[in-house]
């Protein structure tokens, strides 16, 4: 039995993006789903995946054409309230290698749509690796939907063949309930916030950097209660884009729209959020003052720092958060990162090398590594961060942060460190 | 529409129910999926994932994996992960992936076995079928894999098929093993539950095999063909609450779901009753009664809340949904195959 894999920042770092050992490239190796993952690996399970993404549009409703076991999980979503927002047209074997059901799917909608008191916004048409082998054109499928029932009709792709292309399920998805808005007269004084499901924060400084610089109007889609909130959004005079799924969706928006976006991205070090704020106020023609913002978050820092000074973190990737950037930046703040449960990819392994010159011992794994199943945790960690990190660690204080309203900029640093403070306190206190 | 879902989700799939009875048996389990099948077993359909260690691994295979039908990359991750992790066996899972482009799930298990030097099975399963049959599936190539020696028979050994918490809704043998006890002479083995291969090579010892639930039928009538091992059929794991309010009943027009095995036996408790028991899942004629009905579409469902007459429904409440116009008493008695809640859910 094989321990765990592991490597070192330091080593990672020497390799390079284009050699990496086969237990972080999960093209190579059999994928492990383990326990600690699981949100990740099958985010039907929960968090946002496909299907429940596909449903992000006010008044949607889904039909899943598929075999059975791609929508057995989809129970626990009724859990959160959408039993009734989910139909499902099951696939036989026939079917699968036929392709005989496409001809079926108008009148399924149709009959869906019977069963509903109210005429839905639209139906979504979810489909799986089965269509993505099949090559079915679900644009037109969609056309004949509508022509059959008149209610508008769009596709979510559950291709989880194409995880790694350049647009996986989760970019595809976002266009998708995005593909929706039509053109409209924009307004200067309104703006669109993209990349979540669920809306940033309440807390979050952007709303009132933005209400500074004279936007009375910020569009989210994770607050549009009704259809006509979500048809608002083509009013944005321009767009947000704070997770990089959603940069399809984006240029999709402004090719269809006219509406010209920007992207950021989530940081928790105090001096890049900074100089984001700073760029951004340069593209848009602004100038933000973030110097409160900035204050209270590095308050937050240096406060929990005074008191636990000397604590060793584990980092999974369960989080709203880069794994790797969040290790560097607990790491510049002073503090120590035994170990990163993350993926590694081009995206973020900048912030590995940066990593490796700061903190080269800090051990990485990969959650898909089938060697994890053998992990032993390491010891001298006090604190993990992630979902999957408090899995390992459940002896430490531990912090989910992945919470469903989404943290940014400095407030997400000031929720990350209030958030251990109380882990912390609390592990104290039941130590006692 | 046949096939169409209104009310109620997918039960589960065949390709679960060959992982739940390979999770315990000590062999490295792939799925041959993308990620979300397996990601659906784990996370939904086998609740040992968080209490039982077990070497069950998607495959993770991507679209130029399946267009370009790169077997041999698919047993040269096997090989690389049965130099990791300590198995007996291995075994190949099939999805609607390998059933679209129509994998040949017998190379598959060659090639493994030439590549790993372990014993090999593959199982083409494809997801659109119920849990029962992929069971089903999985016992009897255990059997005929494994179980080839003809060793003497122990006294008071006992085995039972069909203990999966699919169809039990136990994740341990606790229960079935104390349901099940004839006297406490007697040694009970539960295939799968608390026990792996070693139990399974040595089948030919046990001197009775208990069967709880359809999908252990096959594989029992294939060692009595083969070693002359008598079994039986019993029903068991009936939560209590349910056996009180069955005996509370009489004189009531009763419709009982749950698969067959379960169904019968909660039929047995009802005296003076007009009891109609219906499943999903496969039937065995001999053991049904000349009313009762395998349901193949959410539809029936309706019709039998509206139209049966019925007094009573003993049934896992998921089921409500599709059945709102019955008004009569509901005893709820779950089916983790169904609603995936377990017993101790209760």
């Amino acid at each position: 039995m094989t321990d765990a894999y592991y490597i070192t920042a330091a080593e990672l770092a020497k390799t390079g993006i284009d050699d990496l050992p086969t237990e972080l490239n999960s093209a190579k190796h059999m994928i492990y789903s383990s326990p600690a993952t699981l949100d990740f690996n099958s985010p039907g399970a929960r968090g946002f995946g496909v299907k429940r993404a596909g449903l992000a549009i006010p008044g949607s409703v889904m039909l899943l054409i598929a075999p059975g076991c791609c929508g057995r999980n989809t129970a626990l979503l009724n859990e959160l309230g959408y039993s009734e927002r989910f139909f499902y047209l099951m696939l036989d074997d026939t079917d699968i290698v036929t392709g005989r059901y496409i001809s079926k799917i108008p009148k399924a909608c149709a009959e869906l749509l019977e069963e509903l008191d109210e005429k839905p916004s639209v139906v979504m048409l979810c489909v799986t690796c089965v269509d993505a082998l099949l090559g079915t054109d679900m644009e037109r499928v969609c056309r004949a939907c509508e022509e059959e029932t008149g209610v508008r009709t769009a596709p979510a792709y559950m291709y989880a063949l194409t995880r790694e292309k350049r647009l996986p399920p989760m970019g595809l998805v976002r266009k998708s309930v995005y593909s929706l808005l039509e053109p409209q007269k924009r307004r200067s004084n309104e703006c669109a916030v993209m990349g979540y499901f669920s809306a940033l924060e309440d807390g979050c400084e952007l709303y009132d950097m933005l209400k500074a610089i004279g936007i009375k109007k910020v569009h989210e889609l994770g607050r549009c209660k009704t259809f006509e909130e979500y048809k608002d959004i083509s009013r944005a005079n321009f767009s947000l884009v704070l997770n990089s799924e959603a940069r399809a969706a984006a240029q999709d928006m402004q090719s269809r729209l006219g509406i010209p976006f920007i992207e950021l991205t989530r940081v928790y070090r105090l001096s890049k959020i900074h100089n984001q704020y700073m760029l951004l106020g340069q593209a848009i023609g602004s100038e933000f003052d973030d110097s409160e913002y900035y204050r209270r978050a590095e308050k937050s820092v240096n406060d929990f720092k005074e008191k636990y000074s000397d604590t060793v973190f584990a980092i999974g990737e369960s989080l709203n958060a880069d794994s790797f950037e969040l290790a560097l930046a607990l790491t510049e703040y002073g503090f120590k990162v035994a170990e990163i449960y993350g993926t590694v990819g081009e995206r973020n392994f900048v912030f590995v090398k940066k990593l490796a010159e700061v903190s080269p011992e800090t051990r990485i794994y990969s959650n898909l590594s089938p060697t994890m199943m053998n992990y032993i945790p390491m010891s001298g960690v006090t604190a993990a961060i992630g979902a999957d990190a408090v899995y390992y660690h459940k002896d430490c204080a531990g912090v989910c942060f992945n919470e469903e309203e989404q943290p940014f900029g400095y407030r997400g640093v000031e929720l990350l460190f209030e958030k251990l403070t109380k882990a912390l306190n609390d592990r104290e206190e039941s130590v006692l | 529409m046949k096939k169409l879902l209104k009310h109620i989700s997918p039960i589960a799939p065949d390709d679960s129910g060959a992982c739940s009875v390979l999770y315990e048996m000590g062999g490295i389990t792939v799925i041959c999926d993308a990620g979300g099948c397996a990601g659906n077993v784990c996370g939904f359909d086998e609740p040992r994932w968080f209490e039982k260690r077990s070497a069950l691994f998607s495959a993770g295979l991507r679209d130029m994996d399946a267009i370009l039908g790169r077997d041999e990359l698919l047993i040269k991750k096997l090989a690389l992960i049965c130099k990791q992790v300590d198995a007996r066996f291995t075994a190949i899972v099939g999805t609607p992936v390998p059933a679209v482009i129509a994998t040949d799930m017998r190379a598959l298990e060659k090639m493994a076995e030439k590549k790993t030097d372990l014993p090999g099975i593959a199982l083409p399963t494809d997801g659109t079928r119920l849990y029962d049959y992929g069971e089903e599936m999985a016992y009897l190539k255990l059997f005929e894999r494994f179980a080839v020696e003809k060793l003497p028979v122990k006294k008071g050994l006992v085995g039972v098929l069909g203990a999966t918490p699919l169809n039990t809704g136990e994740t341990g043998s606790d229960r079935i093993k104390k349901e099940l006890s004839a006297d406490e002479n007697e040694e009970i083995v539960c295939f799968g539950m608390d026990s792996g291969i070693d139990d399974v090579i040595r089948a030919s010892e046990f001197e009775k095999i208990i069967v709880i639930a359809p999908s252990g039928l096959a594989a029992a009538k294939y060692l009595n063909k083969k070693f002359g091992i008598p079994y039986e059929v019993r029903g068991c794991c009936i939560n209590d609450d349910v056996s009180c309010k069955a005996d509370k009943l009489v004189g009531k027009k009763i419709l009982i779901i749950h698969h067959q095995f379960t169904a019968n036996a909660v039929r047995d408790r009802l005296k003076g009753c007009d009891v109609v028991c219906a499943s999903w899942f496969r039937m065995i004629p001999s053991l049904k009664k000349e009313n009762d009905i395998h349901i193949k579409e959410e539809q029936q469902l309706a019709e039998l809340a509206k139209d049966g007459g019925f007094d009573v429904i003993i049934a896992d409440s998921f089921f409500k949904r599709a059945m709102k116009d019955f008004k009569g008493q509901w005893i709820d008695l779950p089916h983790f195959a169904v609603s995936g809640r377990l017993n101790k859910d209760l």
